[in-house]
């Protein structure tokens, strides 16, 4: 039974057909990830799966419900976090951001502190953003989300503007958080090793305009490590094929 | 301290030039009917301060700054968001606010006379004029660089519209509204004082006037230099109030 469902989704820019019959289905808490090169049309997809952007052919479900705006069941985390967190307020309003329209201010920020201490940024709450490091920024961009309380996390690259071991270090929070939460996840990303490490299927998008061309089960056990899962006999052999997929593109 | 002495060459400039006037009139080099010595302009000034006689127009030409500051800020903002924010707001307003805005607002007071007569409403009204159009285009400016990532994080959120320009567009923009508030504060004094020259009563604008036409001529410098005062402190009035409302920037922080 998939909880967010892609069907045949159809894209153009200005006339230009970018995105074509691009179908997935996304099962209640699996973690998904969509693997494909830059400028291939993940963050449309995912942008069209959150409702930010409608498709111009095709339909999104959600819990089998058609959805035309965004949803209350998915948030959607930035690639950029610098971008999406607000300057001009601290970090625990930036988190109370998710949240302040329903339940008010103050009930916001109560909510805002337990999920600050979650991503480990207890006591951060009165700095600016600027004031944090990239990796700490983008802990409260995913605070910001979780806050919210949503099923479904629409992850845009959000592991890309950091620095290596930041990375790892946002992954295993992320792994945590989400086996703890149950979250369904789709996370798009070009980084091969960072969706197999994190995902339970990967699907291959293919050029534009794009489409779902294959989807791979990854199989490797959970709870995973960041050193021994990636030593992994399986880990290695499904990232030679798949980046032999995504390098051979024809356009490449 | 250090700050102090960092201005120490313009304020002796400033000193240089007043001592170098003051002999200038007492050689006779600037006829005294025209120019009359700083020291005698000091002591009108004095006499003006300590007999209380400045309140009064002081306070009338204040409060025409402040009235129409207020109503033209306030008229501007709601106009520049609405612009920026809905396009068939933007359509319907633009060639009005392209027609309107290269008039110079005081070539608008004598008509504005006609409508409003040369009271109290007259004058606001060609503050808030003056005041209205910066302000408007610096706050559609503000609206339209709103970074749509910040939009779409409150769109996946699920922020209503009124939520989303209360304390998202209104803050993001504020840089930008304030700056143009700053150029209209420096207008609002210029709209203020002309209108009171022009309507022959009240204020300090009028006082100016009427001390040159009754040959009061260190009385008009001093007045002179009473709205010169005015106008430093409520610019930097407003320059302190901004770095407040702007304090979460890096370059306003400690």
């Amino acid at each position: 039974m998939s909880f967010l469902s892609l069907d045949a989704i159809n894209k153009s820019f200005a006339g230009v057909p970018v995105m074509r019959d691009a179908t997935l289905a996304v099962r209640e808490g699996e973690f998904m990830a969509v693997l494909g090169p830059s400028g291939c049309g993940k963050s449309t997809l995912l942008q069209i799966a959150a409702g930010l952007l409608p498709p111009s052919a095709g339909t999104v479900r959600i819990a089998g419900r058609a959805i035309t705006a965004p949803p209350p069941e998915a948030v959607y985390v930035f690639q950029q976090y610098t971008r999406s967190l607000l300057p001009w307020r601290s970090v625990r309003d930036n988190v109370a951001f998710a949240t302040e329209h329903r339940l008010g201010k103050r009930r916001a920020r109560a909510i805002a502190e337990e999920t600050l201490a979650q991503v480990g940024l207890s006591g951060f709450g009165d700095h600016f953003p600027w004031q944090l490091s990239g990796g700490m920024q983008q802990r409260v961009a995913i605070a910001r989300a979780l806050a919210a309380e949503p099923a479904i996390l629409l992850l845009d690259e959000p592991f890309s503007a950091v620095d290596a071991l930041t990375r790892l270090d946002l992954h295993a929070l992320f792994l945590d958080i989400w086996s703890r939460r149950k979250l369904t996840v789709m996370l798009v990303t070009h980084d091969v090793e960072e969706a197999i490490y994190l995902a339970d299927r990967i699907a291959l998008l293919t050029y534009r305009p794009s489409s779902i061309s294959e989807i791979f089960e990854v199989g490797l056990p959970r709870p995973r490590d960041p050193i021994t899962t990636r030593a992994l006999p399986q880990f290695l052999e499904l990232r030679q094929t798949l980046l032999q997929k995504l390098l051979a593109r024809p356009d490449a | 301290m250090r700050s102090a002495l960092r201005w120490l060459p313009g304020i002796a400039l400033l000193v240089l030039l007043v001592a170098g006037l003051e002999w200038a009139v007492n050689a006779g080099m600037i006829r005294r009917a025209l120019m009359p010595p700083p020291s005698a302009i000091g002591d009108a000034l004095w006499d003006l301060l300590a007999s209380g006689d400045f309140v009064e127009p002081l306070f009338a030409t204040l409060r025409l700054v402040f009235a129409g500051f207020a109503i033209g800020s306030a008229l501007g903002i709601a106009a520049g968001v609405a612009m920026g924010w809905w396009p068939a707001a933007y359509r319907l307003l633009e060639p009005l606010v392209e027609l309107l805005r290269p008039i110079p607002k005081a070539a608008l007071v004598p008509a504005l006379m006609l409508f409003l007569g040369i009271g109290e409403a007259m004058k606001i009204t060609s503050v808030a004029l003056a005041v209205f159009f910066p302000v408007l285009i610096n706050t559609l400016q503000g609206v339209r660089g709103v970074d749509r990532v910040i939009l779409d994080g409150a769109r996946t959120h699920g922020w209503g519209t009124a939520h989303v320009l209360r304390h998202l567009v209104l803050p993001a923009a504020l840089p930008f509204i304030l700056a143009g508030m700053r150029v209209a504060l420096g207008l609002a004094l210029v709209l203020a004082v002309l209108s009171e020259m022009l309507s022959g009563q009240g204020g300090l604008g009028f006082l100016i006037l009427d001390m040159q036409r009754s040959f009061q001529v260190r009385l008009m410098y001093a007045w002179l230099v009473i709205l010169a005062v005015v106008g430093l402190a409520l610019n930097t009035l407003f320059l302190i109030a901004e770095r407040r409302a702007l304090h979460w920037q890096p370059a306003n922080r400690p």
